[in-house]
């Protein structure tokens, strides 16, 4: 167990050392400095800008020196929004998309395992039809459309939510479907399978033929041996919120973290989409390691460490 | 016992043993396929697609990049106002236009400069030696409320509030986008660069995925374990980012850049998928038999190994090709797609999002052939596991 965790964290030490080295090559391999603008800046000032952040240093050292600054959570000035550090750009934008995102996550398992057992229930019943029209709607569809849609729709037809911003309360129910539509529909799919599967058990059989009550043989027997392939998904439904958030934040002008990077990407503001992308993976890295100790927690079968 | 016990039984007329021939994997497995529907009409679907992407454009009467500036952001379908026996068709920013009983666009009228009363709301429009009057002050000056109409036009004495039809826009059947390019052939021309952004990259993923995955799987011990733990080490990070860094490094969205961008990165899962068919197929007699007969190893991989191996890496094959149909439209989306006047599904949708309110039409033709590829996609790959890999089979 313990041979685990450390193997763990020295893995992602070793995934974060690379990615940071690979992204810093590249933007640094990009012709053109952060302070070249159209206008020549003097040559003093320019000197002493390439000295306050380290420019004229050998690349290993600005490396080395970027590094440090990791480990105290500094990631550097933006290039493009003068007077910004990326910091701040993390530290307004990231509470923003992690609240949408939490909204989304809840809303999936709040009501992508019930459709998903309500479905498998009602094998080839209209509701498991519908259910299962929307579910790979929802799959095939992509996020920028659903939330064009709604936009479109409920904002712009109906007029029953706001079209951008994330002013009240209302205003947030058109970026958390359009985030959660992905990940809901899979979800759905996979409670169904799985639930189909686990109803062609033995032991439900015998926990039938035992005469324990259906509904405590469905909640209490199927749902959670069912419910084992879907945490399964936790990990790429993570994937899927922190990447779906780029376009959801972009369409509904959210000013969360995903709007930022793609606001960086598009300005090419190196430092910016260098640290905000370290952020997402270190992000994703330690919510990963959380889930698998988790999934050790709920299914006993798993040992931590068996995997090699 | 005594011989007396056996006797012939008399013929019954024919051995009633059913012959069927003999089926080898792949006709079983093509078998299997055609009797899934969907799969079918996913076939019957993605050859459609391939077709509009592909022979479409010769059929249509423009270029993807052909631009007329007077007919920008015209809808497929066209309300009609029948006055002094002239159809006209107002667009939403005012602009007369001339228009044939069934759809057919004539031209655009003039306005008049020296008669644009912005004050009344009025404007005239020149039409040969005659004049066509549009007021659209209603529900629009404070002393104008309450119509059921926005404007009325006028023309030869005759003043109409309503459109008398609807009618399909016959010279631009699906519109035309905001710089006045025919959006059916901009969509047409989508569907080449999507479908060969897809094709493109998948193919180059199976051949690094394959090829890496198999080297891993056969040599096994330490050469497995670091070329495992490099791909450990991409996967522990959400794809999507490695491409965008891609992307952005390679400073523009030329169609080689995705293209490269998708393959460099999405083979890990391949790569995955065929390590785990090598552990288990190689440890088969097969194999022993011809490493014994002193067959060389890449033969043995390339000739052995990977056909029996290919059920597996078809499925995944058609589950890759529309998600890089779904992360190209996504890199588009977020800018880091084709440059213009190319245009993918993606980049049209994208184009499409700024005039969403007012020009709906413009996204909904690009997002509906996205959802139709990725729907065919998904069902013969649905299909494709079923004939080929009985144990993935779903409930």
């Amino acid at each position: 167990m313990k041979s685990f965790y450390l193997k763990r964290i020295v893995s992602m030490i070793i995934t974060i050392i690379l990615i940071t080295m690979l992204t810093f090559t590249m933007m640094h391999s990009i012709p053109g400095g952060p302070f070249t603008r159209e206008r020549p800046v003097p040559d003093e000032i320019m000197r002493a800008l390439n000295e306050k952040y380290n420019l004229d240093d050998p690349l290993p050292v600005q490396y080395l020196k970027y590094m440090k600054g990791l480990v105290t959570f500094d990631l550097g000035p933006s290039y493009s929004k003068i007077g910004t550090s990326v910091n701040d750009l993390i530290e307004s934008g990231f509470p923003i998309s992690a609240k949408i995102g939490l909204l989304a996550s809840l809303l999936i398992v709040v009501l992508g395992i019930p459709l998903g057992v309500i479905s498998a229930l009602k094998q080839n019943k209209p509701i498991d039809y519908f259910v299962m029209f929307m579910a790979t709607l929802g799959i095939t569809v992509p996020s920028f459309v659903i939330a064009t849609i709604i936009i479109y729709f409920f904002a712009g037809k109906l007029g029953w939510i706001p079209s951008f911003g994330l002013s009240s309360p209302a205003s947030y129910i058109g970026p958390v479907i359009a985030l959660a539509g992905y990940s809901l529909s899979f979800v759905t799919r996979l409670t169904r399978s799985s639930m189909l599967e686990v109803l062609r058990q033995d032991y439900i059989r015998t926990a039938r033929a035992n005469g324990i009550k259906e509904f405590t043989v469905i909640m209490k027997h199927a749902v959670r041996n069912a419910l084992i392939p879907v945490v399964t998904y936790v990990g790429p439904m993570v994937a899927a919120i922190l990447t779906g958030s780029f376009v959801v934040e972009k369409i509904f002008a959210i000013p969360g973290l995903g709007r930022h990077f793609v606001e960086s990407v598009t300005n090419r503001d190196y430092t910016t989409i260098m640290g905000i992308t370290v952020f997402y993976a270190v992000f994703y890295l330690i919510t990963i390691f959380f889930v698998d100790i988790a999934y050790a927690w709920i299914d006993p079968r798993i040992k931590l460490g068996d995997g090699e | 016992m005594s011989k007396e016990k056996f006797v012939f039984i008399e013929k019954t007329g024919e051995d009633t043993e059913a012959i069927r021939p003999s089926l080898t994997y792949w006709q079983d497995a093509w078998r299997r396929l055609r009797k899934n529907k969907l799969s079918v009409i996913g076939m019957f679907t993605v050859v459609l697609i391939i077709l509009f992407g592909f022979a479409g454009p010769k059929f249509t009467n423009f270029s993807y990049s052909d631009q007329v500036n007077k007919y920008k952001n015209l809808p497929p379908r066209l309300e009609l106002y029948e006055a002094g026996d002239k159809y006209f068709y107002v667009s939403n920013d005012y602009n007369m236009f001339l228009v044939e009983e069934d759809g057919t666009l004539i031209d655009r009228l003039n306005l008049n400069p020296l008669k644009r009363d912005m004050i009344n709301k009025i404007y005239t429009y020149d039409l040969g030696e005659e004049e066509v009057k549009l007021d659209f002050s209603y529900n629009i000056l404070p002393s104008k409320q309450g119509y059921d109409y926005d404007f009325t036009i006028e023309y030869n004495g005759q003043v109409v509030e309503q459109p008398v039809a609807t009618k399909w826009n016959k010279v631009y059947l699906f519109g035309t986008d905001s710089l006045g390019r025919d959006l059916l052939t901009r969509v047409m021309y989508g569907a080449q660069i999507s479908l060969l952004v897809a094709f493109i990259a998948t193919i180059a993923n199976l051949f690094i995925g394959v090829i890496y995955g198999s080297i891993s799987g056969y040599e096994g011990g330490r050469v497995d374990n670091i070329m495992m733990r490099i791909v450990d080490i991409i996967n522990s990070v959400p794809l999507v980012l490695y491409v965008i860094l891609l992307m952005v490094w390679f400073r523009g969205g030329g169609l080689w850049n995705i293209i490269i961008a998708l393959a460099s990165v999405y083979w890990v899962s391949m790569a995955r998928l065929v390590r785990g068919q090598m552990l288990s197929l190689k440890e088969q007699e097969f194999v022993l038999a011809a490493r014994v007969m002193g067959v060389s190893k890449a033969k043995i991989i390339f000739r052995h190994l990977i056909p029996n191996a290919m059920g597996p890496i078809i499925v995944s094959i058609a589950m890759m090709i529309p998600s890089a149909v779904f992360t190209e439209a996504f890199l588009s989306f977020i800018g880091l797609g084709v440059s213009a006047p190319k245009a993918s599904w993606g980049t049209l949708a994208n184009a499409a999002l700024s005039g969403l309110t007012t020009y709906p039409y413009q996204l909904f033709f690009p997002a509906l052939s996205i959802a139709f590829t990725m729907l065919a996609f998904n069902f013969i790959g649905d299909g494709l596991r079923d004939a080929l890999d009985p144990r993935l089979r779903k409930g």
